[in-house]
């Protein structure tokens, strides 16, 4: 066997054992990481965008033409008012990412060897959750190019549409703070993924396919509760009207409300699963 | 020097539900010891290990890895102690390289440093042929070798293995203890190691510990521990029965005990290795000569099985049952 010659005391000298990563670099590297994987697996990303588009062409094409006869549909194309669901609903389905990731860390031990490591809590929960945003607004943008493909026009131009896949990222991450708190409180791949479609109702309940004022009386009482309402209506008024700077920062306020809770509960789930028992 | 000792004292741990992993235990381990840990499964190998690198808590009594306790310095026992756990905790889709890159930088190496050193690592654990191979595609022996690998990163002084060859083929067996020993004789590494394989004890440490249902049954060197079990014997075999009966003749005062089976003999005594010259003369004063002769010594499976009452199984354990 031919081996290095390791000195011991060389070994000392070149310990690197006091010194830890800041902060930053450390949620750099853990979110590298979950990048790197989620790339070397591409087939899990591609069912959600496909059925995102499946969806946009289909309401598009069903529901396109009787557009006219709806009332109060602000602005003048449907592609518009539906696109926002179909982004919605690729931001709900790619929210599992995050949570897929570290699940499989978990199942495969390596969340136990990177607890060994002096690597911070917040470092472990942002990697994963920053790598599913940053598909969460690849898959946003595709689903948008796609629009646009079918005739999409922005009322608010290009800073509207990126604005459309910044609501899109911030709902994402806010639902990836759920199933991520999913995967840790599990531990297990199937409970995470069955988490990932609680979420999936909220996508009905609310103005999907008509304007707010058109709902049923019950169902207007939850769409009102639902924050992804004020996404869809601030996602809207970017693609159809204009700035509406009161759409689109109630669209950010949910989305930080939620966000926040979700961000809350996950830390509160990694505080139990690495509490030493 | 700084103290690489581990020593623990009246360890006990239960589980919620009231289980009991382990009742009492107590043991030191030197400075630059090989130390073994053997038991069966469920006798709480694996929740001493746990306890010793600080991903489960005691219920009872303490213990110092490095001088460090394991409960309230929990940070510091990290820092000097490298472990490899029995489930290899290994991303598949990452490489060897990058795995150990980002370890590095982890524990606050440089960009620059963690590479030096994953390539260090690699070559010390013979991948370097396979770094930039996904860790999905190594076969079980060398995913343990880079386990091991990824447990030496930041240059631990106190290193733990559970079980660090379960499950390999003979030769990446041999790989792993030539690895073992090297590290502990040229880093005077203090190393922990739990086993089932009472030959791997036996070849590797020079202090070994029986663990049995929570407690430490027997401690001690495997030789001292084979010593005190069974007796020793000397196997003679000839080319007929008749030679045979001919020689037990001749050999009668010897041994305590003789066994005669067709053409072999054995002869149970203490200290058979030294009485072999008398035997042989005694053989050839009378003419005769013997085909084979052996010498059989107790293991530690007969140590073993005097313990514990059970013969150790060498089915891979789960890591849950231990």
């Amino acid at each position: 066997m031919t081996t290095p010659h390791l000195s011991a005391q060389s070994y000392r000298e070149t310990a690197v054992r006091n010194n830890q990563a800041s902060l930053p670099l450390q949620i750099a590297l853990v979110t590298w990481r979950n990048l790197v994987t989620i790339f070397r697996t591409p087939t899990a990303l591609i069912p959600p965008l496909v059925i995102s588009i499946f969806f946009l062409v289909i309401y598009e094409s069903t529901l396109g033409k009787a557009a006219g006869f709806i009332p109060n549909l602000s602005g003048n194309s449907y592609l518009g008012f539906i696109l926002p669901l179909s982004i919605v609903s690729s931001s709900l389905s790619g929210s599992g990412i995050a949570a897929q990731n570290l699940v499989r860390d978990i199942e495969s031990g390596y969340f136990d060897k990177l607890l060994l490591t002096p690597v911070s809590r917040t470092a472990l929960l942002l990697g994963p959750i920053l790598a599913g945003a940053l598909i969460l607004g690849i898959q946003a943008s595709v689903v948008i190019s796609v629009a646009m493909l079918l005739g999409l026009q922005s009322a608010t131009g290009f800073a509207g549409l990126a604005a459309v896949v910044g609501l899109a990222i911030l709902l994402g991450t806010g639902f990836a703070g759920f199933t991520v708190s999913a995967a840790l409180g599990s531990g297990s791949a199937a409970a995470t993924q069955g988490a990932s479609f609680l979420f999936f109702p909220l996508t009905f309940l609310t103005a999907s396919f008509v304007p707010l004022e058109l709902l049923d009386g019950w169902l207007q009482t939850a769409a009102k509760l639902n924050p992804i309402t004020y996404v869809l209506e601030a996602m809207r008024g970017l693609l159809n009207t204009g700035w509406d700077s009161t759409a689109l920062l109630q669209g950010v306020a949910a989305c930080l409300i939620l966000g926040v809770a979700m961000y809350a509960l996950a830390v509160y789930a990694l505080r139990v699963r690495t509490r030493r028992s | 020097m700084s103290n690489r000792e581990i020593v623990v004292e009246n360890l006990g741990k239960e589980y919620p539900g009231g289980v009991t992993a382990v009742n009492d235990v107590s043991f030191q381990v030197k400075s630059g010891q090989i130390f073994g840990f053997l038991g069966p499964n469920g006798a709480g190998k694996s929740t001493t290990i746990k306890i010793l690198t600080t991903l489960a808590l005691p219920s009872r009594g303490q213990a110092r890895v490095g001088g460090f306790n394991v409960v309230d310095e929990a940070e510091q026992v990290r820092r000097i102690a490298g472990v490899a756990l029995q489930e290899i905790g290994i991303d598949p889709l990452m490489k060897s390289m990058e795995l150990l890159t980002m370890q590095g930088q982890l524990f606050g190496a440089s960009r620059k440093d963690a590479t030096a050193r994953a390539h260090e690592l690699l070559e010390l654990v013979r991948l370097e042929d396979a770094a930039d191979r996904r860790v999905g595609t190594y076969s079980g022996g060398m995913r343990r070798r880079l386990d091991l690998a990824l447990a030496l990163v930041h240059k631990p002084e106190i290193l733990f293995l559970d079980e660090p060859t379960t499950g390999l083929d003979p030769a990446s067996r041999r790989d792993v203890w030539e690895e073992v020993r090297r590290l502990n004789r040229e880093l005077g590494m203090t190393i922990f190691l739990t086993t089932q394989y009472l030959e791997e004890a036996d070849e590797l440490a020079e202090v070994v510990a029986i663990i049995d249902q929570g407690e430490i049954a027997v401690e001690g060197s495997p030789a001292r521990l084979k010593a005190s079990v069974g007796t020793e014997s000397i196997n003679l075999a000839f080319d007929s029965r008749e030679t045979a009966e001919t020689a037990v003749s001749h050999l009668n005062d010897m041994a305590d005990n003789i066994q005669t089976d067709r053409d072999m003999v054995r002869l149970y005594m203490s200290e058979a290795a030294q009485t072999i010259p008398a035997v042989v003369n005694r053989l050839q004063q009378a003419n005769l000569s013997p085909i084979s002769l052996t010498l059989t010594q107790p293991t530690l499976d007969d140590v073993f099985l005097q313990v514990t009452g059970q013969r150790l199984q060498t089915e891979a354990a789960k890591p849950q049952a231990a």
